[in-house]
């Protein structure tokens, strides 16, 4: 911890005077705003500066907002339904006349386009995001004006993996391991199994069946519900043996060898303070025979039964 | 005439003020009529072609596996022959008038077609104002055959492969959302999931335990519909959905040599050996779920947002398995020839989530964020069996004098799982400047659960346990300039209980995450994680702590116009120990997991122009991944890809790719491959 905290301090000073040395630089004066409260020009006057934002504008589905399509009016003036009136913007071409919600704080961006995305299916836990919490905006995956290969954000497994990755580097890293979900080979992506917007659960996991771990959706024969049930995977999920993004052990389990993850809590250590579940294994094995070295060769239904008690079949 | 007197209009700014204002009043006089007559005319926008996107056909050689080729399968699978190796199609219908178009737009994506491992087709078709359809669906190839997994001592001779797969995960995803107006979205969804395919599984006898042929064969059908109702200050989303699900395995042996298992030393003079085997399941579940939200602005000062989940997942189980050989039940000291196992069961889930929080904000920079989360599960299940064995009276084909009455053995068992977890907390976030955010906040979290199966039998049958857990949390968000961004994140918690022995207990974690574009086409990033967390109560004495640093880089002088490289290495290590008693002497023993990985990444892109004539593009690079600790390993995946462009429209693609995976105990797992792949890439 220690280290992290002089690290991050470290590199909280050497930002500081990189951004100090580039305040310092010698700046042309920026024009103060107009004080005349602005109006609406419409989009087409922005599309004269702004040719290249207009063209592909008009060819994104935010376009439904010049067209009016939308009910939140705005017809002809889609520039200014987030960039707001452009009077005076037009009259001065200085940046301070004009709303920019690519460069505002990100929860006053997040505002800008929830005003009318607030409805989409998983906003509700947005705010509890740590996307949110981080203040990264809307505007860090979605180009609002762009229509390319990607539309307003990246559709294609190839573009939404790099896309997430770009950020997370260390979970890039952990799909290079041998043992992984097929996110390299781009048969997944990061959002069938996380929501960038927001989830219910921690990790912005998705679910399926309204409440049901996501995993399921594809795991489909762990589903249940048993009538002998695993305690963990019920109660702390599937990360409870095994490592999601990608491991170095075998079905990217915890532990090298099947036993010591099952062991780890089968200690047959009784805990009187605080008490815990599955201290006591429900039989005695000799470990020293290859037979009972990997617990799930024979308790093969570990993540649920409906026949029998011990999770034999 | 409309980009004419624009023009004019900042030429008259030069001017004087006056004759732009007049510049642009005639521009916007025009151009609101030009507008007006287009708006209407064609929601297709002009100038894109009617059929635009590419396809890649080609043919892989691979070389052969050099070392383990069930490792191999397990991990790459790739093989040779022809491959539609991806298409990417986009369909304007703009030829037809908008009132009588079934489409405006419909994109259509496949990938990997042609006996590969992962297939993927997609389909997006939407019309403007009436509705939008996403239909997905992948066709996984998912072979797992690792002898390590299966028996650790592998490489010393003995052969307990028994959890083998070859099988297909299929999976559908379709969704039609309908725009009738701006108030209500209705939408409606199927998925599906199945698995269909072989394996190796084990029967389980009373001594022994047999490696048996396993057919894998369940599906699951989901389908829901709901609508989005979208009031000026509320937003509302109400789902209603079911699903049903089944799962028909099965196991079999028998008409092959004798099946001794894997305990070969004799009983009371007696070998065992399963002659014969036959298993079903059938087993049907249904599930009928609800899911409700709502966000809402009610003041200008306060967002709310609230869900509401409930599902009731149910199964119903019948199960009967016949089996014959020479097996003994050791608690009766009964030797048997024949059992017929018969056993239903029954279980069912229901389950109810919900959370409710605001983001309130009460002065400009202050952010006020309350939250509370609740998860309540209760699955109960009951299970009634009859198992009855054939005592062995003689040995075939010698003639029995007497036939001993079957012995039949019932039993009746019920279960209850109960997992209940609660969480409130509230936290604050402060603009310090429009740069500078900083949060704090708390959460509590508490929770009980308990896990009986009835009639208590040997050592297991109740348990119970809670959680209780208080974290405070603290961190800042940092954008000193417009491309450049720093967080960091520390979470501390400290427990009284936990529900298991390697659950968090009292522990930090942080996170510190950067990003800075140092200039117009040179961006770096970096992060570091760690956590620590230690549960000193006697008995567990668990200690953890893991961290992982990573930077990365990207370099694209020129726009890429030449070349362009990125880059990333990541640095992680794991530190577990915990100790158990071994299981037959009650010895102490530790379990000490030690990881210290490195993996870096590179992709290196030269653009060629006029090289050979054409113009060309190579990309070299690759990923190698190595580490040491309780499980050494090394995984390279090196690719070199070249693509000329023969043609506009046509171009020549090739990669090569090399995957060599090696561990250090495990060295028989060990395999190399490689295999190159030549096509063509026909765009439109």
């Amino acid at each position: 911890m220690t280290r992290y905290a002089c690290a991050a301090l470290l590199t909280l000073l050497l930002t500081s005077i990189h951004v100090a040395a580039q305040d310092a630089a010698p700046k042309t004066a920026k024009p103060a705003p107009a004080t005349t409260p602005a109006t609406y020009v419409g989009s087409e006057v922005c599309g004269t500066c702004h040719e290249d934002i207009a063209k592909a504008f008009a060819r994104s589905p935010h376009e439904a907002v010049e067209k009016g399509e939308s009910k939140h009016g705005f017809k002809g003036q889609a520039c200014e339904s987030c960039h707001g009136p452009g009077s005076n913007h037009v009259m001065s071409l200085a940046a301070v006349d004009i709303r920019n919600p690519g460069k505002m704080a990100a929860a006053e961006t997040d505002k800008t386009c929830l005003s009318c995305h607030r409805n989409q299916p998983t906003t509700s836990g947005r705010l509890e995001s740590s996307h949110a919490h981080n203040d990264v905006a809307c505007t860090s995956c979605h180009s609002v004006h762009a229509h390319g290969p990607n539309g307003l954000v990246s559709r294609k497994a190839p573009d939404i993996n790099a896309q997430c990755e770009s950020c997370h580097v260390e979970v890039k890293a952990a799909f290079a391991q041998p043992f992984r979900h097929r996110v390299p080979e781009n048969a997944m992506t990061c959002v069938d199994c996380h929501n960038p917007h927001g989830s219910f659960k921690p990790g912005l996991m998705r679910m399926a069946s309204a409440n049901e771990p996501g995993c399921l959706k594809c795991h489909v024969d762990k589903r249940g519900p048993f009538a002998f049930e695993h305690a963990p995977v019920a109660e702390e999920g599937c990360e409870s043996c095994h490592v999601a993004h990608g491991s170095e052990n075998a079905k990217m389990l915890t532990r090298q060898e099947v036993r010591l993850v099952c062991l780890e809590c089968h200690a047959n250590l009784p805990v009187s303070t605080a008490p815990v579940n599955g201290v006591v294994p429900p039989a005695f094995h000799d470990m020293t025979s290859p037979r009972f070295r990997n617990c799930t060769i024979c308790h093969q239904k570990i993540h649920g039964s409906h026949i029998d008690r011990n999770l034999l079949r | 005439m409309k980009r004419l007197l624009l023009n004019q209009a900042f030429r008259a700014k030069r001017g004087g003020r006056r004759a732009y204002t007049q510049a642009i009043l005639i521009a916007l006089l025009s151009t609101s009529a030009l507008f007006g007559q287009t708006a209407e005319t064609n929601p297709v926008p002009s100038g894109e072609p009617a059929v635009s996107g590419y396809i890649d056909l080609g043919y892989r050689w691979q070389t052969g596996v050099f070392g383990s080729l069930p490792t191999y399968r397990s991990i790459v699978d790739l093989g040779s022959g022809p491959k539609l190796l991806g298409a990417d199609f986009t369909i304007l219908n703009s030829g037809l008038p908008p009132g009588i178009r079934f489409f405006d737009r419909m994109n259509v994506r496949l990938t990997d077609i042609g006996d590969e491992p992962y297939e993927t087709y997609h389909l997006d078709i939407s019309k403007s104002k009436l509705y939008n359809f996403t239909g997905d669906y992948r066709n996984i190839a998912y072979y797992n055959n690792l002898p390590a997994f299966a028996d650790p001592l592998f490489g010393s001779g003995l052969i307990l492969d028994e959890q083998a797969m070859d099988i297909h995960k299929r999976l559908g995803d379709f969704r039609l959302d309908l725009f009738p107006n701006h108030t209500f979205m209705p939408y409606v969804e199927y998925d599906h999931a199945s698995d269909y395919g072989n394996g190796i599984a084990t029967f389980v006898a009373n001594a022994d335990e047999y490696p048996v042929r396993n057919l894998t064969r369940d599906a699951d059908e989901n389908y829901r519909a709901g609508v989005r109702m979208e009031l000026p200050r509320w937003h509302f989303r109400l789902e209603q959905g079911g699903a049903t699900f089944k799962d028909d395995e099965q196991l079999n042996a028998g008409g092959g040599p004798v099946n001794y298992g894997n305990f070969f030393s004799p009983i009371l003079g007696q070998t065992l050996d399963l002659t014969s085997l036959s298993e079903a399941y059938a087993i049907r579940g249904h599930s009928v779920y609800t899911d409700g939200s709502f966000s809402a602005n009610p003041f200008s000062w306060a967002d709310i947002y609230g869900t509401f989940l409930y599902s009731q997942p149910v199964s119903n189980v019948g199960f009967a398995g016949l089996d014959s050989g020479n097996q003994v039940l050791l608690s009766q000291i009964l030797f048997y020839t024949g059992e017929a196992n018969f056993i239903t069961a029954a279980a069912k889930a229901p389950h109810t989530s919900a959370n409710l929080g605001a983001e309130i904000r009460p002065f400009r920079r202050v952010r006020l964020l309350p939250s509370w989360f609740t998860d309540r599960m209760h699955t109960s299940g009951s299970n009634a069996g009859l198992d009855t064995l054939q005592p062995a009276g003689c040995t075939p084909p010698q003639a029995c004098p007497v036939i001993s009455p079957p012995v039949s053995i019932a039993s009746l068992l019920s279960s209850s799982l109960v997992a209940n977890s609660n969480e409130a907390g509230m936290r604050i976030f402060i603009d310090v400047t429009n740069k500078l955010t900083i949060h704090g906040g708390f959460k509590y979290v508490w929770g009980n659960a308990s896990d009986v199966v009835l009639p208590v039998a040997g050592l297991a049958g109740f348990e119970t346990g809670r959680i209780r857990r208080a974290v405070g949390m603290a961190g800042l968000a940092w954008h000193p300039l417009q491309n450049a961004w720093f967080t960091i994140d520390v979470e501390e918690g400290t427990s009284g209980s936990t529900y298991f022995r390697t659950s968090l207990y009292d522990y930090q974690k942080a996170s510190v995450r950067g990003r800075y574009r140092l200039a117009k086409d040179l961006t770096i990033s970096a992060s570091g994680l760690v956590l620590n967390n230690q549960n000193p109560t006697p008995g567990v004495n668990y200690s953890f702590l893991a961290h992982t640093e990573s930077a990365s880089l990207q370099y694209v002088p020129g726009g890429g116009k030449i070349w362009d490289f990125e880059g990333s290495y990541t640095r992680s290590a794991l530190y577990s120990n915990i100790f158990f008693l071994d299981p037959e002497y009650l010895v102490p023993e530790q379990s000490k997991y030690r990881d210290n990985s490195h993996t870096a990444t590179a992709l290196l892109n030269l653009n060629m122009k006029g090289w050979l004539g054409y113009k060309t593009r190579l990309t070299v690079g690759g990923t190698a991944y190595f580490s040491n600790g309780s499980n050494p390993t090394t995984f390279y995946q090196p690719l070199a890809r070249m693509s000329i462009t023969l043609h506009k429209g046509l171009a020549w693609n090739t990669e090569w790719r090399y995957y060599g995976f090696d561990e250090a105990f495990y060295v028989f797992q060990g395999f190399r491959a490689q295999m190159v792949t030549t096509g063509v890439r026909i765009t439109r």
